[in-house]
């Protein structure tokens, strides 16, 4: 999808090579519009539990969230925690959301940071084997929390964690091998080769997220117009 | 989720103890039950939303405790020896009594309770009345109040009953199995109803954890029926310490939809901006369920009731 994005970017911008966008600026512009649409995924999500809930939303193909629901899944991924130490452990680099961590077939639920105290001193709902709670921890002076810090703290196997979360999608890398013409020949075939991960329906609004970044990036106000007037029809539409 | 095999059942799959899972079935565990709710009562095109575990975990707990406290009828009974300082100490999971009985010759004696206080705490005194206090200002207390030694003592009196006795109806001292009685002098008033009974009675200490006892009951069998709060423990060994078993803590399944009913209710009645019609729906809700649920247990059969009937034209003679 990532060639048919860019020949379309590139169509509509590259007028007399005034408008022409290096692979690498595409590629940065391409990590960015998915990651924007990646991110509005949740949005929309939202705004259709919403709708169903005051009956503005049908059943069968008018399922909207029903199709959302299956692009955020094909992101989650099932994984074991590694451990840090004792009841401590790290969650994955490439998180975006975490969904659950599970100690054997017991969801461990996520409690906040300003709770926990009271949770563990409460004689009714203190965490335990059977009712797990995790609170996100890790974080200091300098560096930002990526761990998690399981209670009980008799919790503590090395292989006791596992977790289920939606990643970022990998970054997109439009890549070439040889010029001809000076112009770069696509090469799909190469190591660091990546597609966009949205679906396919989404090339619409790759499109014109990349047109919005390239019309700022050579300051031609018309793309930029043009590009933000079609995606909020294209939002209207939607909603 | 399966259930267990009949040999799981039965046998507990050959391991001990053999009766873990008899009757197993007429419960759901807490487990089913917050899972359960997490799953079908809450969620996003739910009543309830946005909830934390540990909020239905809570009132879930809350819930089997009451049922537990009069509506389960589930009686533990415990038997222990009364020792010579005349007391029984309250079991460890212990919330109320039900019935207290003297076991003796293979007979279970009820027992009642004593309305007049036969235990005290005590200050010392100095030959004034003042108070004593050590260095640091505290109370300075006897180890018994003269009451609870008069009592440890057999210095107290207790009614004595037998009718083919002259002594029947008075107060006398028990001793080493034996009575012993004042001349009588002045004149007799009848009985005192309050504390008349022939079984021998008690004086539950709730603060301080025992039963008390006079001492007529000295090395004597007690079995105390008592009702619990349902919250089943075992000794973890990872922490040397006795802990909640959620697992073990079950309600019987003529009371789950009341259960569920009840979290649903707590919760929303806790909740800002839900509407009162909502609240007061998961009121009548709650309490029509568990008036369901307490008839069912109840049991209440035609045959039975036909049975008792039968009598209702019997000549009295």
């Amino acid at each position: 999808m990532i060639n048919e994005v860019r020949n379309t970017v590139l169509a509509i911008i590259n007028k007399n090579n005034y408008g022409y966008i290096s692979p690498a600026d595409f590629n940065l512009y391409a990590e960015q519009a998915q990651l924007d649409i990646f991110e509005d995924y949740f949005y929309n999500y939202n705004s259709q539990v919403n709708k169903e809930n005051s009956r503005q939303s049908g059943t069968g193909l008018a399922d909207i969230k029903k199709g959302l629901e299956e692009v955020l899944d094909s992101f989650s991924v099932f994984g074991s925690l590694t451990q840090i130490s004792s009841n401590t452990y790290n969650l994955p680099s490439d998180y975006y959301l975490v969904q659950d961590l599970i100690y054997g077939n017991k969801i461990i639920e996520r409690v906040s940071n300003n709770k926990i105290r009271l949770l563990l001193n409460s004689n009714l709902t203190s965490p335990t084997k059977g009712f797990p709670a995790y609170t996100l921890s890790g974080a200091t002076s300098t560096e930002l929390g990526n761990t998690v810090t399981i209670h009980p703290s008799t919790i503590n196997g090395a292989n006791d964690v596992s977790v289920q979360y939606i990643r970022y999608p990998l970054t997109p890398k439009w890549t070439f091998q040889s010029l001809l013409g000076g112009e770069p020949i696509f090469d799909q075939n190469q190591s660091d080769y990546q597609d966009f991960e949205l679906p396919l329906s989404d090339s619409i609004n790759i499109v014109q997220k990349i047109l919005q970044y390239a019309g700022l990036s050579i300051r031609e106000g018309d793309v930029y117009t043009y590009a933000q007037n079609e995606q909020v029809e294209q939002q209207n539409e939607e909603n | 989720m399966s259930y267990i095999t009949a040999y799981q059942y039965y046998e507990n799959g050959g391991n001990a103890p053999e009766n873990e899972n008899w009757g197993s079935y007429q419960y759901v565990s807490l487990p089913d039950i917050v899972n359960n709710f997490m799953l079908m009562y809450q969620g996003n095109h739910e009543l309830i939303n946005n909830l934390n575990r540990y909020q239905v975990l809570f009132y879930a707990k809350r819930g089997i405790q009451e049922l537990n406290y009069d509506a389960f009828k589930e009686i533990k009974i415990l038997q222990l020896d009364v020792s010579s300082n005349l007391r029984f100490i309250l079991p460890q999971d212990y919330v109320n009594w039900v019935r207290l009985s003297h076991y003796k010759n293979g007979v279970l004696f009820p027992m009642t309770e004593n309305f007049q206080t036969n235990y005290s705490g005590a200050y010392l005194q100095d030959n004034s009345a003042n108070i004593l206090f050590d260095e640091d200002g505290q109370i300075l207390k006897p180890q018994n109040s003269k009451l609870d030694l008069d009592r440890i003592t057999s210095q107290t009196k207790t009614l004595y009953l037998n009718t083919d006795n002259q002594f029947d109806g008075e107060l006398g001292y028990f001793y080493d199995g034996l009575w012993y009685f004042d001349y009588a002098i002045g004149a007799r008033y009848g009985l005192n109803t309050e504390t008349a009974n022939r079984n021998k009675v008690f004086k539950i200490d709730n603060k301080g954890g025992v039963i008390n006892f006079n001492s007529d009951m000295s090395g004597e069998s007690c079995i105390l029926e008592y009702v619990s709060d349902g919250m089943e423990t075992t000794y973890d060994s990872a922490t040397s310490s006795q802990v909640v078993n959620d697992d073990k803590i079950t309600v019987n399944k003529l009371f789950e939809d009341y259960i569920y009913a009840f979290i649903r209710y707590s919760i929303l009645n806790n909740r800002l901006g839900v509407q009162e019609y909502v609240v007061r729906r998961a009121q009548k809700d709650k309490s029509s369920l568990l008036r369901n649920a307490k008839i069912r247990l109840s049991n209440i059969h035609p045959g039975k009731l036909l049975m008792t009937m039968r009598g209702q034209d019997k000549i009295i003679k």
